[in-house]
């Protein structure tokens, strides 16, 4: 295969280091090499110098395949995009030969706990969740995020470039979600958007029903999840009316030099719970079988929630039904194990289902360490049916637009954040290699702990 | 011979036998347990890949591999056209705790080798259909990893709707699991008992095989002196016996396969010294995903891993893991399983296998040898099972696209030259289950 990557990337990650991952000795070479890099740094997120990716097939998931085509990007941005032949190149980019090579928009993970968890067994180490009730709108995964946490160039490696980081689903109502790049300097940097969603759980595994009738505790059932959700938007509804009140009178004594009324006091609860009880913010509605969805769902139009849906793995029989929402559905994951009477393919081709029936479909890892293996699942989806170019929808344009962030990703499109994936194949591949990640147009250095750990011991 | 009783299918192969063997001057009457897979790219595991390579099966056994095969004469033969399609060897999975009813682990003691997991074998799980929906064929249900000594384990051929005992391997070698680390310094720590560290564990496994060296000296002399046939001999009493001695003296007779459930390197260097300090042999080590670091000593001591893909960072001890283990383990001269521990991956050991490719740059036979021949040889049935070699149980995997991919999976799968399941068939695509039963 001709192309520069096996020499440019290694270069790419030894030049423009600007994520550091882990402190690690430092060999002198690259000492020095950090030490110039001070005095010509700029600050992170600002791409240099253009960068043009040419004679590469180009996977642009909103208009089709190009063979042999040409990326351009600049001050973060994709600037051109098309046939190698038709796009101009800057004269002061630096080009690099992609031959052989795919290039496709950066992946998007519709949901994992990247940030949120290093080692699973250690639980100083997990901020999982809040179990101590199962109505917590205030906690903000935002909050808790980790930018350092040594998964996330692990995932990034991969091609994954963007991510929701959800709270763990023990509760009804978690908290909410963060939407994050998989590179920055900061928390602040990474974390693109907060409190975009929020979920909304309805499976029954958050029944506090464990160890018998005498360990019980409120709610051990779905009647009282079910009450207790509605008890927590009424509450929130009556809060809303206190503002209202409180903000007409506040007018009012401004307005008539009368003394200022009490502000009520501030209910954080239902504070979290208003721009969703607005239609402001989209809930994300997990339920698996279909008892519980319709439960949910009408739960959530109770209260006019404007919500995606989520996993639905048992819900085959009411796929109809699913469609007739007219809402998205992040799908899966589709390894859940199917129920005993089911055949041993219900769940792997639940996507192909779905989209059958016009619902547009998105995938999750559900994870945190495995988040790299994202495009597999999608992969495997094609081998129950599902078109292949649906499946690349799946983790890129489609979770770009649930997210309410197609504007700058999920395709190589002009305008689009330049988040660009190199590989040597088929990104929906096992045995493909990702060889280069582009981040708002700067190269991703293409190491983790793994590959540190690797080249020391190999 | 799909719908064929057992009993009767028996009878059948035993009349052929007899009239092939009165009627070999005349043509042979055609034998309705002969299958002739046809067309196929036939990936053998052990010796290359035949581009467009025919399989005989007489009697559920491999009866040729070839470009061509000689077919028997007669209308009878079963043909199975695979053109396009790819046939492996049945998976194997040489780590599983599937179909134990939830008795993975009996963890009231830190040693329980007289367990046996055949005991808890739950030959109706669906999990053995799921699994071999996935192309599996054989796997090793082994005792969880709780104790530092566990249980026997028992291995199972995934003939979904066959009977317990059909399901059983015939005659496959035994195996006993040990585990180290984390699990049982957890399960016993946890409870103010010994094992809480490691150093408790290994005192712990110390103790145990020190005891069991004494009842085999006691045994031996015993069986001595009778030997000796002298006056002393019909006075000899036989010891007292004891099932979890008896156990542990098999491993050191080496008459038990030890199979070691271990993360981290110095673990692992530990058990091989206490191997030589007892004088018995390990066989594999499971997980193992620190093997990178000392492959030099595993390849030495001729110690197998089973190991995972790319799974890592859910404990601690598995936070140095890395995807190129499998890859730098095996060129430095190990054997590789990948392995599914799982009820999940046993579905799709074909992926896992895949990524060897990827990480690392195994060859395509390299990667498949990982979930098969390689898994056989750590189950101690290489010579039955694992490749397509003349001679070995026709345990088969047609597959509808290149299966060191995400995107082939399994058409039909065939144990002992039967057809197990069928992915075109309605319902489950089982041959034998029947929804309902």
């Amino acid at each position: 295969m001709k192309n520069q990557f096996s020499v440019l990337g290694s270069q790419f990650s030894a030049i423009k280091s600007v994520w550091s991952g882990r402190p690690r000795p430092l060999p002198l070479i690259l000492i020095l090499v950090l030490l110039l890099l001070l005095i010509l740094s700029t600050p992170a997120f600002t791409q240099s110098q253009p960068i043009a990716l040419k004679n590469a097939k180009l996977l642009t998931v909103t208009h089709g395949v190009i063979e042999n085509g040409t990326v351009v990007m600049q001050g973060g941005k994709i600037t051109a995009v098309g046939a190698a032949a038709s796009v101009t190149i800057p004269a002061n980019a630096q080009q690099i030969d992609a031959t052989g090579m795919t290039i496709y928009p950066g992946l998007i993970d519709s949901e994992t706990a990247l940030g949120l968890t290093e080692i699973g067994a250690e639980n100083m180490t997990n901020d999982l969740v809040e179990m101590s009730d199962e109505i917590m709108p205030h906690m903000h995964t935002a909050e808790a995020f980790h930018a350092e946490s040594a998964l996330i160039p692990v995932a990034r490696i991969n091609g994954i470039t963007n991510a929701i980081v959800a709270p763990a689903s023990s509760d009804t109502l978690p908290g909410q979600d963060s939407f994050i790049q998989l590179a920055g300097s900061n928390a602040t940097e990474m974390l693109l958007l907060r409190d975009n969603a929020m979920p909304l759980n309805f499976t029954g595994d958050e029944r506090r029903n464990r160890g018998g009738f005498e360990k019980q505790k409120f709610p051990a059932t779905r009647m009282g999840l079910a009450a207790q959700l509605r008890q927590a938007f009424i509450d929130a509804q009556d809060y809303k009316a206190k503002l209202t009140d409180y903000g007409r009178k506040k007018a009012d004594a401004a307005q008539n030099k009368k003394p200022e009324p009490l502000a009520p006091k501030r209910d954080l609860k239902s504070e979290a719970l208003l721009p969703y009880l607005e239609g402001k913010k989209t809930i994300v509605l997990a339920a698996e079988s279909p008892s519980d969805l319709q439960t949910a769902v009408s739960l959530a139009n109770e209260f006019k929630l404007k919500f995606v849906l989520n996993h639905i793995a048992h819900s085959q029989p009411v796929l109809d039904y699913v469609a007739s929402l007219k809402v998205p559905v992040i799908v899966g994951p589709i390894y859940e194990a199917p129920k005993d009477d089911e055949r041993y393919d219900a769940v792997y081709s639940l996507p192909a289902q779905l989209h059958k029936r016009g619902v547009k479909i998105v995938f999750a890892s559900y994870d945190a360490h495995n988040v790299r293996n994202l495009p597999y699942q999608a992969g495997f989806a094609t081998a129950f049916g599902l078109p292949y170019d649906e499946a690349l929808k799946a983790i890129t344009l489609n979770a770009a637009e649930i997210w309410g962030v197609a504007d700058q990703l999920g395709s190589l499109d002009i305008g689009k954040t330049a988040n660009v994936v190199v590989a040597n194949g088929d990104p929906l591949d096992v045995k493909t290699d990702v060889k280069q990640v582009f981040i708002q147009g700067q190269s991703v250095p293409m190491t983790d702990r793994q590959t540190v750990l690797r080249d020391e011991y190999k | 011979m799909r719908f064929m009783s057992k009993k009767k299918y028996a009878l059948l192969c035993l009349c052929l036998t007899i009239t092939t063997a009165l009627s070999s001057a005349q043509s042979a009457p055609a034998a309705s347990n002969d299958i002739i897979i046809r067309n196929a790219i036939v990936m053998t595991a052990t010796r290359g890949t035949i581009p467009n390579g025919s399989v005989w099966i007489h009697d559920g056994k491999i009866q040729a591999v070839g470009e061509t095969v000689n077919a028997p004469p007669g209308p009878k033969v079963t043909f199975i056209d695979a053109a396009g399609k790819y046939l492996t060897p049945g998976i194997i999975d040489s780590h599983s705790h599937i179909a134990l009813n939830d008795d993975v682990n009996e963890a009231t003691s830190p040693v329980t080798p007289q367990m046996m997991m055949k005991d808890a074998f739950d030959y109706q799980d669906k999990a053995i259909y799921r699994a071999l929906a996935g192309g599996v064929t054989t796997s090793l249900l082994l005792h969880g990893s709780a104790n530092m000594i566990g249980g026997q384990a028992v291995v199972i051929k995934h003939k979904y709707g066959a009977t317990r005992d059909e399901m059983l391997f015939p005659n496959a070698p035994r195996s006993i699991k040990f585990a180290s680390g984390e699990n049982p310094k957890r399960v016993y720590g946890g409870r103010d008992q010994l094992p809480s560290t490691r150093m408790g564990n290994f005192a712990v496994q110390r103790q145990a095989l020190v005891e069991a060296q004494d009842y085999m000296r006691e045994w031996d002399s015993y069986h001595e002196k009778v030997k000796r046939n002298d006056k002393d001999s019909k006075d000899a009493t036989p010891p007292k016996r004891d099932l979890k001695l008896e156990a542990l003296a098999d491993v050191l007779r080496g008459k038990l396969m030890v199979q070691i459930h271990i993360y981290r390197a110095d673990e692992m260097l530990t058990e091989i010294a206490m191997a030589k300090e007892f004088g018995y042999k390990i066989r594999a080590f499971h997980h193992a995903l620190e093997a990178y670091k000392v492959a030099d000593q595993l390849a030495a001591n001729n110690i197998a891993i089973a190991t995972f893909s790319d799974w890592w960072g859910y404990k601690q001890e598995a936070w140095d893991a890395i995807p190129w283990n499998a890859v730098i383990a095996m060129r430095k001269g190990v054997r590789v399983a990948i392995k599914s521990d799982s009820e999940d991956f046993n579905r799709r050991l074909n992926q896992e296998a895949a990524k060897a490719i990827r990480y690392g740059g195994a060859t395509e036979e390299e990667a498949l040898k990982m979930i098969t021949i390689n898994p056989a040889w750590i189950v101690g049935v290489d010579d039955r099972v694992g490749s397509i070699e003349v001679g070995k149980d026709a345990d088969l995997v047609i597959w509808d696209g290149y299966p060191l991919s995400n995107d082939g999976v399994p058409e039909k799968v065939l144990i002992d030259g039967e057809i197990y399941f069928d992915r075109q068939q309605q319902g489950l695509g089982t041959t034998h289950y029947k929804e309902g039963e």
